[in-house]
Formats: C-alpha cells, structure tokens, sequence
C-alpha cells in the first residue's frame, strides 16, 4: 500500500524507486520539477504548451517526481537534466560536491512563513510542536537555529494535516500553497500568527533553474536556449495569467493531483508576485548578489554548508 | 377603466372587489404566515429525522470499526513481546472483515531490533485477494504520515483526512480509491510511544450510504471532514479536491463562511444559504468521533414547493373570485338599477316638455321602487303645476294687456299734445308724464278758460292701479271744479273733501293747483303737500309755498291759497318727486340742489327743451336702476 495524502505528498517526493528509462536515442532534455504538478512550475508548462521550447530548438520533456523518485535523485541518476531548486537547497546540494548552475532564477521574495494555530507570535513558542517537511527543511532550522527558537519539530509529509487536525502547535508553510490549504481549511490566519520570512530579515531567493556543471558544460547551447525559452514561458504566464492557469490545470488533471483551480489561481498570483524584485519591482530573473552573501552567511553560520558558495560558483 | 367607473354598476362593483380583495389579501397573508411557519417546523422536523436515521446509519459502521480497533488493541499488547504476530493479525482482521480495505500496525522506528528501523504489518483487501507484508523502508517512511502520526500526537484515537488508497504500480493513481483510516496510539506500559494501529475503509459506502438520502426530490447530501474536505458530494469537481471554504478564497460568502464552521465546530443545527442563486436550507450533524459533519441540502423550491403551489392555486382561484364577483355584481346592479336609468329617460322626455309621456309601472317596494313612485308622483305634480302657471301666466297677460290699456287710458286723460294752445303765441307749455309702472298716481292738467290758464300737478300716494284710479278721480275733479272759476284754494278743498268722504284706502294725493292769468301775469295758487316749484329765474329758485297738507287726508279741511301778483315771463317747473328724489344702483338721489343746478346749467329757451333736458339728467342718473317712482315735469312761461 502507498498512501497519499491529498493535502500534501512531500514526504513521497523525496522517497525513491527507479523509474522506467527515458530514451535517450533523442537526448532531449528532461526538466523534472521538485514537485508535482501545480502553478508554481506554470512558466514551464507556458513554455512548453505555447512552443517556445521549440521555438529555441531544444526538445524538453517534462516530468514530474513520484513516490519513486524526487528530482534531485534523478539528477544524481543523470535521468533528469534540469530542476527547480530553492537556493539554500542549491547551496548545500553544491557544499555536499554537485556543482551546479543557475539557469534562471525564478524567485526573488522568500515564500516562507510559520503559522501558529493560536493568535500568536508562531517564533515565540517555547515547546511548541512545529510540523514541518521532511525534505527541504534547511533554511526552515536555519532560520529557526538563528531566531534561537526553541520548538519540537515535527517532520511530516503533510504539516497542513497536522495543523488543521490540532496535532501541532504551528506549521512552516509556503505563502503560495500551505497557506491557501490552511485557509481553505477554514482557518482565519491574523497577521500577528504569522511569520513571514521575507518580512523578518530573512528575505532570500528560492527557486531557480538548476543544472550540473557538468551537463551545462557539455550542452551549453541547448541549456542557453532552455532558460531564454523558460523566462519567455515566465513573461508570458505574468501577461496572460487565465492561459496560464488554463495550462497548468491540464498538467495537474493529467498528473491526478489533488487540488483544484481556486488553489491554482492563488498560487500562480503569489507566485508571480514572488517574481518582483522588491528594490526594482522589475522581474529580473537574475540571483541578487546580496541574498546569495545572505544565505550563503546563514548557512555557514548554521553549519549547514561547509564552505561559502559564492554567486560566481552558481553563475554560468 | 374610465368607462368602468363611469357606471355605478361598475364603481360599486368595483368597491365591492376592493374591498373583497383587502380582506383575502389579509386573510391569505395571515394564513400565509402561519403556514409556512409550520411547513418550516415540519421540514425541520423531517430533515432532522432523516439526518439523524442517516447518522446511526453510518455510526453503526464507524462503531463496528472502532470497535474492531479496541479488540485488535488488545490483542496486540498481549502479543506485543511477538513481532511476527502483528502480520497474522493484521492478516485476520482484514479477512474476517470484508467491509476494511486495509489494517496497518506499524512501530516505532527499531521498535524491534531484530526488524530494523521499519516494521509496518500491512495487510490490504484489493477485492481479489488479501495480501499482507512489511511495508516500511527508505521509500515509505511511514512514521512521518499523518495517520501514523496524528494519535501519536493527539494521543487518542482518530479519523484522518481521506487520502487515495493505490496498488503499487506505476498508474496507480488511475485505480485509487478514497480511503479513510481510523488510527488507534498504541503506548507501552513505561508510557513510550509503541506504535499505531491503522484500519482502513473506503468511502464508497459512506458516499453510497448517505446519498441515498432523499429528504425532498432536488435534495443531496454532503460530509465534509475536520479539514472542512468534501467527502460526499454531488459534484465530482468538489469531491475530495475542494473544501466547503475553497470558493471563499476568492469569493467570500458570509452564508457559507459561517455554515463552514458551524459544521467544522460539530454543532448540530440548520442554516439557509445561497446556491446558485436559491435558497437552501442545510440541515447538519456530527458524525461520532470522526470529527466529520453531515449535512442534508434541500432547496427552499423543494421544501415549500408544495405549499408554493397550494398558495399559486388560492391566489389564483381567489383572482378568479374577484373577477367573476365583479362581472356578477356588475350585472346584478345594472339589472336593479335597470328601472333608474327608464326612469332617467323618461325624465329626459318629460324635460323635453313632454308631460304626457307615460311612466314606467314597478311593483318593486324598495328604495327604487319609492324613487319611481316618487318621479309618478312628480310628474303629476308638475302636469298640474305646469296647466296652473299656463293658466297664471295667462291670467297675467290678460292682465298686462288691461294695464296696458289702463296705461293708455291713463296717458289719455292727461294733455298730451305740444303746443298745446298752438293759436296763442303768449304761453309756452311742456309735459311730461312717465309712470314708474304700468300705471301710475301722478298727474297734470291745463287748460285756458277765460284768458286764464288752469293747471294742475299731483302725485298720489303708493303706485299702480290703485294710485291711478285714484288720480283719475282726482283729476276729473279737478277739471269739473276749475271750469267752475273757483279759486285754487276753493278747488283744493272741494277736492279733498269729495275724496275724503269715500277714502277708506287712506290714500292721498299732494297737489299743486294753479291760475295764471295769461294777461296781467297774476299767478294764483295752492298747493296742497306737493313739491314747490322752481322759478327759472336767473338763479332757480323754488316758490315760497304755505304747508297745507296734502288731499284726502281729512274731510272739512280748509287750504290757503297764494298769490303772485305778476310773474313775468319768468318760467315756474312744476314737478312730482319722481325727479328730485329718482334713485340709481346705489339708492343716491338725484336730489333738489342738483335739480337747481341742473337748471343753472343751461340758459332757459323754451319748455319743450327744458323738460327734455331734465329726462335726460334723470335717465343718466338713474342708469340701468328701475325707476323708483313716477315722473312729471310741467313747465310754463308767458311770451311778452
């Protein structure tokens, strides 16, 4: 038996099988996302539905991670070529002796945020039992280890459910997903039970577009053209948000996600919302060199990474 | 509508409907009210039995498999000391029991040394065969689910969020069932956590289960989990997928918003909300300890569809009422009011001028009825009055050809023709006689005898008939005693005596009686009560008279006469109070110094003129006012 929550499958994603072989006879490009299908990947779809991808030349397959296998596994597999990764996630992916390159970086604002079940200041806990992923947990304890907050973490594939079922006292949660999933939970989330990290010192870029080193040095061209055609996918989704949500829904009905539109739409929104530069308000698609020296601090400083990485190490 | 209301057929109709209409409208409104209250009291009544029969329904289900979890328990802390006997009881209770999909009893990571950091004894009903295994390793760490972990943290035992329930292979997701698991935290006796046991059911037969309620034919049914999940729903699109809040995040609605938590709060009670436009009462209940709520959604049409339709009946038959009431009544009143308006005709022709035109017979005794009557009666009084004023007005022409004679009798017996001695060049002589009515009580007379000129001028008291007759009389006195050659003031007292005798009238006459000797000029004269003349001097100026009284007054009375020895050419107006007292519009009398100055105006050319020219300031003073009394004017002068 595998069962799958329907509010979240985190704890899956980052659990592997093998997978069927792609053909490699062709040599596309195989973009798995680190996530299932949903709006927060929408510029892809974009891209890949509306012909840009084409349009460049390069022939990109997109697969989504199972049970069976997260992205970054299929990376380390060499059965997927490219990815979405936070930059933190990046960071220690580089620190652990993956190079890697940033194609694209997608987010500028950090999505992160704690949500307390009570009016209250969900850092300011003490004891309290704080459901978080069981993946992608770094800049969560980061942050955490750096606020010195002293709180019981509860690792769980699905922290909405523990949250709405009172099993925990707060949840680390995405503006863009858990969030909406809290309040469509029926919960009225009051600004002060809300942390965000963006607006607490804490504001660091997370997803970006992420090859090896080595394959970009091998397919410099084809990896150049896939990242023009994923920000024109971006540009055009920010432009015409309906299409988008449009495109996105066929991925997600495809892929047997439950979800459903209402959420989609509020992901995209924040999403491209995610998108703005906060100093220029501009999408610029680029690493800030101040939140790299930013996160690259707080994971040294944390112990999370060994050594700095520096916006050199990522650039291509 | 106008010529509806013009009849009174149709305006007492109309009343009648009205009137009609605001008790129905009253009455219909109370009933109205009362009923639906009890129509609502009874769709709750109803609604709420349903859910509740529904809600045992499932209970009895929900309890069997919580029931089976208690007795596993106990059975596995017996055996706890025994890992491998976890998979048979695992394996047991799935085969025995054909309604569970699934058992899991999974421990705590290296729970079991000897089993390492995973030990999952799932076994699973894929409706073709039981399996069982250990399910736990690198790709399935269970102890980080939620129905492993929501009694470890809750510690008591729970119903989680419904998940897919998938065989292992790689379109798994395409033979999902929803699945829901009732999770019991197994604690060792030092209080440590051990493990959960998990036992799984489909939804399926909750969704079979509870659709089949049908309180009302448009009627569904929907649970929603702790989580506000749609578990049951008529949507498909809603199902699993979306919350009973998921629209609000975009659109809230109060309504819902509030249903929402009321059902997330596990209360038990009915709210109204809008769907699609419509009304729908929601009635709702827990579900046991599954922190699930049902809910029974009838739309308002459903629930008051019946009572809607009675009402559209009523109203209808009630409309019907009106307008046949008022198409009946209508021609009952024109039938009663059919003798009214024959009557109304008739009327027309009998003011036509047709007295004679016969009236129609009723027998009927009511107020109609006494109306006909009354118009028979009516038109008899009318025949009658109209043949007397015939026979008045004809009575009263005679009459006024009789005055008029008499009129002209009277004109006659005065000396009407100028000149009046048109052989002798020494007297100049003018009169004029006007009677305010018909006939009237003033007089004149002259005449010459013997060189001496005879005159006279009287008014007689009151008008008419009486006051003519009574002027004759005197006037034939005059003439008779004057021809006799006796002095005025013999004449005036021969007179009143005559006319005193007989005078059981108490009428009177005031009287001026003159002689001028036409060749020495010497006036002589008397006047008895009557108005003295002016003399036409270059200043007029009236004659100083003696106050006798007037004629007729009493008999034996003795009258001073008066003399002027010579007055000349000097012309004398004589008059009756028709001139100095003639009244206008406004009861203004010309009056004597207006007569005098009237006189002044104008040098004095003959007698003719002078009286012309007084009718004339008498008619414009008068204007259009009836003439208040008799007028005369007499003037004379001698010729040197």
């Amino acid at each position: 038996m595998k069962r799958q929550p329907l509010l979240l499958c985190a704890f899956a994603l980052l659990l592997c099988a093998s997978l069927p072989a792609q053909n490699r006879k062709a040599a596309p490009l195989v973009f798995t996302p680190q996530w299932t299908a949903q709006a927060q990947f929408a510029g892809y779809y974009v891209a890949k539905e509306k012909g840009f991808y084409d349009e460049e030349g390069v022939d990109v397959v997109i697969t989504h991670p199972n049970v069976t296998q997260s992205a970054i596994d299929r990376i380390r597999a060499d059965r997927s070529h490219a990815t979405t990764l936070q930059l933190v996630q990046a960071m220690k992916i580089m620190d652990e002796g993956i190079p890697l390159v940033n194609l694209l970086q997608t987010s500028m604002n950090s999505a992160f945020e704690f949500i307390s079940r009570r009016e209250v200041n969900p850092v300011g806990q003490k004891g309290a039992k704080v459901a978080v992923w069981t993946g992608f947990t770094d800049m969560v304890k980061a942050v955490a280890q750096d606020l010195n907050m002293d709180c019981q973490w509860i690792p769980a594939a699905s922290s909405v459910a523990l949250f709405v079922a009172g099993a925990v006292d707060a949840s680390a949660a995405m503006t863009y997903n858990e969030h909406y999933q809290i309040r469509q939970a029926g919960f009225i989330l009051e600004e002060t039970a809300i942390f965000r990290f963006g607006e607490n010192g804490y504001n660091i870029q997370e997803d970006g577009l992420y090859v090896t080193r080595d394959y970009y040095n091998k397919h410099k061209d084809q990896a150049d053209k896939f990242a023009r055609a994923s920000r024109r996918g971006w540009e055009y989704a920010a432009t015409h948000p309906e299409e988008a949500l449009d495109i996105v829904m066929a991925y997600v009905d495809r892929n047997h996600i439950a979800t459903n539109r209402i959420l989609q739409q509020l992901m995209l929104k924040e999403i491209l919302k995610l998108q703005l530069d906060p100093d220029s308000g501009v999408r610029a698609f680029t690493l800030r060199p101040d939140m790299v020296q930013q996160a690259c601090d707080l994971l040294l400083r944390c112990g999370i990474i060994r050594k700095p990485v520096t916006l050199t190490d990522l650039s291509r | 509508m106008r010529n509806l209301t013009r009849s009174l057929s149709g305006r007492l109709s109309l009343w009648i409907v009205l009137f009609a209409v605001a008790i129905f409208i009253a009455t219909l409104g109370y009933m109205y009210f009362v009923l639906q209250k009890a129509v609502r009291r009874e769709a709750v009544n109803g609604a709420t039995r349903e859910l509740e029969n529904t809600v045992l329904r499932v209970n009895v289900i929900l309890e069997d498999v919580e029931l089976l979890a208690d007795n596993l328990e106990a059975r596995i802390y017996k055996d706890l000391d025994n890992p491998d006997k976890m998979m048979e009881y695992s394996r047991d209770i799935v085969v025995n029991n054909s309604f569970l999909n699934g058992c899991s009893i999974s421990f705590e990571p290296y729970f079991y040394p000897s089993k390492g950091k995973y030990y999952s004894c799932y076994s699973n009903n894929n409706g073709r065969t039981v399996y069982t295994q250990q399910e736990g390793n690198e790709q399935y760490q269970y102890f980080y689910l939620d129905w492993y972990l929501l009694p470890k943290l809750l510690h008591q035992p729970c119903w989680t969020e419904p998940y897919t329930d998938q065989e292992e292979s790689d379109d798994a997701t395409m033979d999902a069932t929803m699945s829901v698991s009732y999770c019991k935290p197994l604690i060792g006796n030092d209080g440590s956590y051990v493990g959960t046991l998990s036992l799984d059911i489909s939804l399926e037969w909750l969704s079979e289960t509870i659709s089949a309620v049908k309180a009302y034919p448009n009627s569904y049914s929907i649970v929603v989990s702790r989580g506000g999940t749609y578990l049951v729903h008529p949507d498909n699109h809603k199902l699993f997928y979306q919350t009973i809040f998921t629209s609000q995040l975009i659109n809230p609605d109060p309504e819902l918003w509030n249903l929402g938590q009321a059902m997330l709060a596990w209360d038990d009670g009915m709210q109204v909300i809008k769907v699609n436009g419509q009304s729908n009462f929601v009635f709702y209940k827990p579900l046991m300890t599954t922190g699930w709520s049902v809910g029974i959604v009838c739309p308002e049409s459903d629930i008051f569809g019946g009572f809607h339709r009675l009402q559209n009946v009523v109203i209808a038959i009630v409309i019907l009422g009106l307008l046949l009431m008022f198409v009946v009544f209508s021609r009952i009143i024109w039938q009663q009011l059919d003798p009214l308006r024959t009557l109304a005709i008739q009327a027309r022709i009998i003011a036509s001028g047709d007295f004679t035109a016969k009236l129609a017979d009723t027998r009927r005794t009511d107020e109609i009825g006494v109306l006909s009557q009354s118009f028979n009666y009516m038109q008899e009084s009318l025949v009658n009055y109209i043949q007397e004023l015939t026979s008045t007005t004809a009575k009263k022409e005679r009459i006024e050809g009789e005055l008029q004679i008499a009129r002209n009798i009277q004109m006659s017996l005065v000396p009407n023709v100028f000149p009046p001695f048109p052989d002798r060049k020494d007297i100049d002589l003018y009169a004029f006689m006007s009677p305010a009515k018909e006939v009237g009580g003033d007089l004149y007379e002259y005449f010459i005898q013997d060189d001496k000129l005879h005159f006279c001028i009287g008014d007689v008291s009151g008008k008419g008939v009486p006051a003519s007759l009574f002027m004759a009389i005197t006037l034939s006195q005059f003439r008779t005693l004057s021809h006799q050659g006796l002095p005025p003031s013999e004449v005036a007292r021969q007179i009143n005596d005559v006319i005193s005798e007989k005078n059981d009238q108490l009428m009177f006459v005031t009287l001026f009686i003159g002689q001028l000797d036409l060749k020495t000029g010497r006036l002589e004269f008397c006047n008895c009560g009557h108005n003295p003349p002016i003399l036409l001097k270059e200043k007029p100026e009236f004659m100083e008279c003696l106050p006798n009284t007037p004629i007729g007054v009493c008999a034996g009375w003795a009258f001073e006469g008066q003399v002027l020895e010579n007055i000349g050419s000097t012309p004398i107006l004589l008059y009756t109070d028709g001139l100095n007292e003639a009244e206008n519009s406004r009861h203004e009398e010309l009056g004597n110094d207006r007569v005098l100055a009237i006189l002044g105006q104008e040098p004095y050319t003959d007698a003719g003129a002078l009286v012309q020219r007084l009718r004339k300031a008498v008619a414009a003073h008068v204007g259009t006012a009836e003439p208040s009394d008799d007028l005369t004017l007499l003037c004379l002068s001698l010729r040197r």
